[in-house]
């Protein structure tokens, strides 16, 4: 596949029709956080007095916006940061105090931390693999309390209950002096990490983790390594809370082994639960909130607890998108009530634009999609002898056939026949099914899920398994995510090869949704969407993965049969297109004797009848099954 | 006189509408079939009439009051019993408290009498009393499910998918008891993908297909040949 | 075998402390699968409410532990009604973030009420004080009182959830939530009343364990946590488990305490805990949710 970098002059491009803004350097967000930034620096000699409250803020921004990526895109709930933050200052107080050897002064200490807690991180994020959610929120709780027992009983690394001083601040031998200079360093230091982190939520990392956080069945399905992710989360953030660890105790001068505890651990997660999770402003408005509330209202710090308590529990019953959520809710009122302004262009608006349909060409001879074209055909599927058995029940039976490269395939069955199953055998999707599978050539038998699909695999579900709160451009970015040339590292820092691979794959994502009839909802998420255009979507996120064959589970389910009949040319145009088979379970068997050339009958998990479809629907046994007779 | 009455019935999972329309009735004291292929929406009905489910529109009115939004437990107190599909009984709990589950809402003085005609109906289940629910085989679990609705002392029954993993041996047994378990006076609902043995049972029927009312009729015309109603399973 | 003995009681001593803790935990995640973080901090303002209406309020003792109960298992019915039922079909996270939030503010308001100093539970006789000797082994009044309420605490709940129907409607309810709907089983009902009874177990030994633990500012936090593992070694959704887990780990950490490295024993029940959520969760788990349903 070539990029090639001229665009067409004389058609829009589905992205321009859409009004899809271009992947490129700065972000509104960007000039917002810079002018915020600017503003802070140079109004903090008036704020003397609170130059220690700012660092705090800062340092559990920092620990915010770390854990935007592992909590709020990755969705791993963990409690226990605080043993990075803690990681970071002892460490931090043991280089200045030359204890190491490694040198002295910032230059030093942070990489050091960065380092350190990044593989702390990965190890931490184990559990994530076995375990979700709930179970998940215990086990890191109880790495927080043996953390901080280690921290106490670790005496030359913390000295123990006395706890040990910051050393001199030094970068690169120049001395940093305590207050306005050291804020301003560190606004510094939080502004770059910003802008990685939110690199890295713009990039395919980003898309991904949040593809493993509101489905990881579908996240596998499209070839991301789910297990590598969560750790990778875990080890980015906690990377980042150590540096914050690092400001952490040069701000305070001192650090003990009392100040990291659990409390401090769910302490970081509320301010990300309490300003809202999914926006590093939401990380900035939390830490705002948590720190500097107190000092501004210090005849009222004894009551801290039941002000941030009833903080919480309000939020968390009315707004759970945080203050960020209900910040952003309200801009979109006052979007919508001045929708017909000047005005409105600044303001996010939910209403969506009326689209021109393309008005020449079909979409898949455009430039982005040209690229996919394959004239060889792929998707040589062979199963043999396939049997899942759970619970006793020989769900699949004994399943052999093999399918050509690039035909339409049916599957038809009444349910309980095993045709998911079977599916779900081909995919990896079925932990214990036995039996021989290959894709051209390439064996798919007891590889992982996300190897599957990467060989080739692609399939949609019977329940759908849609990113919920994601948009439904990101769907088909998410199933583009392979075709991305560049490394996380590139990523992090949003070079150029970087922009080139998003446009593209942008450009192509817009396509095919163009091609799906789904252009005008890209900037909709999923959840609002009513069912028929969910479904269009499971499949174009499908399609997006570039598949050799392509498993279709009841796409037409719910739908009226002429839509069901009109979305399926789509797909089969497509597939056409790229040259990838087709093996679609249906239940409306109209549908598939239009669409299919061959079709393959499964009761009681085995196949009971395999041919064209007039001969399949006019078999009695085929009848007398559907009937339950 | 119609018993239950269902009006332009319509069900959705958050966006999606699942049933489109549906016009049912019910007489008193008759047995009706609601067959269809799997995924076709039978067990969808029975959810909303129980309570488990909500309409969006349309209405659902029992013995002339409006029942559609109504509680599951508010459906128990008119004497809808709802015999779901896949038995559902409560593994870890043994038989006698799963049947003791059923007389929740109607005291503890209806008790002993109702674990008499549900032992006096499935004598097994009395041998196996204490043990737990989960331990059963499919057909007994299936006898629980059926002595759970005595219990409940339905006027209406509402059972999903008897034959469901059962051998047709075990089924044809249930369905020939079904009339001794159950007075004539009692109004059943049937969901079946069985054509046959609903028919046979069954004085009238519906099919539906994706959400929709497709065909509706009396039984004894099918009762003969029920792959007649193929077109309507499987809409060709 | 003095010693051993003495080791034994003290295990048992604190192992009743960690089945009360489990079995309050246990009873909220069989009906409502989350963990209730503010579980330590609720048993802890029930003991302070105790000591506030015995100590300086001056009321006979049995009187002002009931009154504290009694007032607490309202306000829970309260809490529960106004902050957990509105999010009782949202994900885990709505509500464990509730329960977060009820542990800043009530510890917070704990502090507040009572005085953030240490202070003493005055019990009838000074008990907590006098002991006695069996054959060498010493034992303590109090802790015997803790041993009878325990067992009498524990009969009642198994009364109720083996007994009563109350307690058959929160066992069928955690089976299998339809199901028991179906038999007209109210979600509100087993919400309200499994809350009530899990805060009332956590409060009754915030108080038994005040004499021991001394009242101070969270001073059930870490038998909480505890609690936790308790819960978890016993397997979460069986309520006798739980109270197994509970003496199994007072009884590891008595002797823990005497013959393993010091380091190892303050972190040794999480420790295990750990391991067990890294390479087991399923045995311990009935629904470990290493997959979704495709």
């Amino acid at each position: 596949m070539t990029y090639n970098e001229q665009t067409s002059p004389s058609s829009a491009s589905a992205m321009q029709r859409a009004g899809i803004p271009v992947p490129g350097y700065i972000k509104r967000n960007h000039i917002l956080g810079v002018f915020f930034f600017a503003l802070t620096f140079l109004l903090l000699p008036q704020f003397d007095q609170y130059t220690t409250a700012i660092g705090f803020i800062l340092v559990f921004a920092a620990v915010g916006g770390s854990l935007v990526l592992a909590f709020g895109a990755a969705g791993q709930f963990t409690l226990g940061h605080s043993i990075f933050l803690g990681a970071g200052a002892f460490l931090s107080a043991n280089i200045a105090n030359d204890s190491y050897g490694w040198g002295r002064g910032l230059e030093v200490e942070i990489p050091i931390a960065l380092a350190v807690c990044f593989v702390l991180g990965l190890i931490v994020g184990l559990p994530s693999l076995r375990v979700n959610e709930l179970y998940l929120a215990l086990a890191t709780f109880a790495i927080a309390y043996v953390g901080q027992q280690v921290l106490y009983e670790w005496k030359q690394f913390t000295a123990g209950g006395s706890g040990k001083s910051a050393g001199d601040l030094t970068l690169f031998g120049w001395e940093i002096g305590r207050g306005t200079p050291y804020i301003r360093l560190s606004l510094i230091i939080i502004l770059v990490t910003f802008w990685i982190v939110g690199n890295i939520l713009d990039g395919k990392t980003g898309r991904s983790m949040n593809a493993l956080r509101t489905s990881e069945t579908a996240a596998r399905s499209v070839g991301i390594n789910v297990a590598w992710l969560k750790i990778l989360a875990f080890g980015i953030s906690g990377a980042i809370t150590g540096l914050a660890g690092v400001l952490y105790i040069h701000n305070l001068r001192y650090a003990g082994p009392e100040n990291f505890n659990v409390h401090l651990s769910i302490l970081l997660i509320l301010t990300l639960i309490i300003g809202g999770r999914h926006r590093l402003a939401g990380a900035v408005v939390g830490a705002i909130f948590v720190k500097f509330l107190p000092e501004l209202i210090r005849d009222v710090q004894e009551y801290e607890g039941i002000i941030y308590g009833g903080a919480l529990i309000f939020l968390t019953l009315f707004s759970p998108r945080g203050i960020i959520g209900l910040i952003e809710a309200g801009l979109r009122s006052i979007g919508a009530l001045l929708a017909n302004t000047p005005v409105a262009n600044i303001l996010p608006n939910s209403a969506s634009k009326e689209i021109e349909a393309s008005s020449d060409g079909t979409p898949l001879e455009s430039l982005s999609l040209a690229g996919l074209a394959n004239s060889e055909k792929r998707g040589h599927l062979t199963v043999t002898d396939a049997r899942v058995i759970f619970g006793g029940v020989r769900a699949v039976d004994g399943v052999s056939f093999e399918v050509e490269a690039g035909k339409v395939t049916g599957v038809i069955g009444s349910n309980g026949a095993g045709k998911t199953t079977l599916f779900n055998a081909i995919t990896g999707h079925a932990k214990n099914a036995e039996g021989v599978f290959t894709l051209d050539g390439f064996e798919l038998s007891n590889k992982p899920i996300f190897t599957r699909s990467l060989a080739g695999l692609g399939r949609t579900f019977q329940n759908l398994n849609l990113h919920g709160d994601i948009r439904v451009l990101d769907h088909a970015l998410i199933g583009l995510e392979r075709e991305m040339k560049y490394g996380r590292v590139s990523e992090a820092f949003r070079l150029p090869h970087v922009v080139r691979n998003e446009r593209q794959a942008y450009e192509r994502s817009a396509e095919l949704l163009d091609h799906m009839q789904l252009l005008e909802f890209w900037n909709e998420k999923v959840d609002d969407l009513p069912y028929g255009l969910q479904k269009r979507v499971d499949v174009a996120r499908g399609l997006a993965t570039n598949p050799s064959v392509l498993l279709l589970d009841e796409p037409a389910a719910g739908l009226p049969t002429a839509e069901a009949l009109e979305m399926m040319e789509h797909v089969i145009e497509y597939a056409e297109h790229i040259g990838c088979g087709v093996i679609v379970i249906e239940h409306n068997v109209e549908l598939v004797a239009d669409v299919c050339e061959r079709v393959i009958v499964m009761d009681a998990g085995k196949i009971l009848a395999d041919g064209t479809a007039q001969s399949v629907m006019q078999n009695a046994d085929v009848i007398a099954a559907y009937l339950g007779t | 006189m119609s018993q239950l009455t269902i009006s332009d019935l319509k069900v959705g999972y958050k966006k999606n509408e699942v049933i489109h329309g549906l016009n049912i009735e019910v007489n008193s004291g008759e047995r009706v079939a609601l067959l269809g292929a799997n995924g076709a929406g039978k067990s969808t009905v029975l959810k909303t009439i129980s309570g488990l489910l909500t309409p969006s529109e349309g209405s659902i009115r029992f013995n002339g009051d409006d029942i559609s939004g109504n509680s599951p437990a508010d459906i128990v107190d008119r004497g809808i019993v709802h015999v779901p599909e896949g038995r559902r009984v409560f593994p870890a709990l043994n038989v006698e408290d799963n049947l003791k589950v059923a007389n929740y809402r109607k005291g503890p003085q209806s008790l002993a009498e109702g674990l008499e005609s549900a032992y006096a109906a499935f004598p097994i289940l009395e041998e196996r009393k204490k043990q737990p629910a989960g331990l059963l085989s499919g057909g007994q679990q299936q006898m629980l499910s059926l002595a759970r609705a005595i219990i409940a002392q339905p006027k209406f029954l509402l059972i999903d998918e008897m034959s469901l993993g059962l051998a047709p041996l075990l089924v044809k047994e249930f369905y020939q008891t079904l009339d001794s378990l159950f007075s004539s006076e009692i109004s059943l609902l049937l969901v079946e993908q069985n054509a046959g043995m609903a028919l046979a049972h069954c004085s009238r029927f519906y099919v539906i297909r994706n959400g929709d009312l497709v065909l509706q009729g009396n039984s004894e015309e099918y009762r003969d040949d029920p792959t007649r109603l193929q077109p309507a399973y499987l809409g060709q | 075998m003095t010693e051993f003995i003495q080791l034994l009681w003290s295990g048992i001593l604190n192992g009743m402390l960690y089945a009360l803790i489990g079995l309050s935990l246990v009873l909220i995640f069989k009906t409502a699968r989350i963990l209730n973080f503010a579980a330590g901090t609720m048993a802890g303002f029930t003991g302070w409410f105790a000591w506030w209406w015995a100590t300086k309020q001056g009321i006979p003792f049995l009187l002002a532990i009931l009154v504290a109960i009694v007032m607490v298992a309202v306000a829970t019915l309260l809490i529960e009604r106004l902050t957990i039922r509105p999010l009782i079909n949202e994900n885990f996270l709505s509500i464990v973030t509730i329960t977060l939030g009820l542990e800043f503010l009530i510890a917070n308001l704990s502090i507040n009420f009572f005085g953030g100093r240490a202070e003493s539970l005055r019990i009838p006789g000074d008990i907590q004080f006098k002991n006695f000797e069996i054959g060498g082994v010493r034992f303590n009044w109090w802790h015997v009182v803790i041993l009878i309420s325990t067992f009498i605490i524990l009969a009642i709940v198994g009364y109720i959830v083996n007994r009563t129907e109350l307690g058959l409607a929160m066992r069928a309810f955690a089976e299998d939530k339809d199901a028991a709907r179906l038999m007209g089983i109210k979600e509100s009902t087993v919400s309200q009343w499994t809350w009530t009874l899990s805060v009332t177990v956590g409060g009754l030994a915030g108080i038994l364990f005040a004499p021991v633990l001394f009242l101070q500012q969270d001073y059930m936090n870490i038998p909480f946590i505890k609690g936790f593992v308790a819960a978890i070694l016993g397997g979460f959704t069986s309520l006798s488990g739980g109270v197994l887990g509970g003496l199994l780990l007072g009884e590891l950490e008595a002797f823990a305490v005497k013959y393993a490295p010091r380091q190892m024993a303050a972190a040794l029940p999480v420790i295990i805990v750990f391991f067990i959520l890294l390479i087991r969760p399923r045995g311990l788990f009935t629904r470990a949710k290493a997959h979704e349903r495709v």
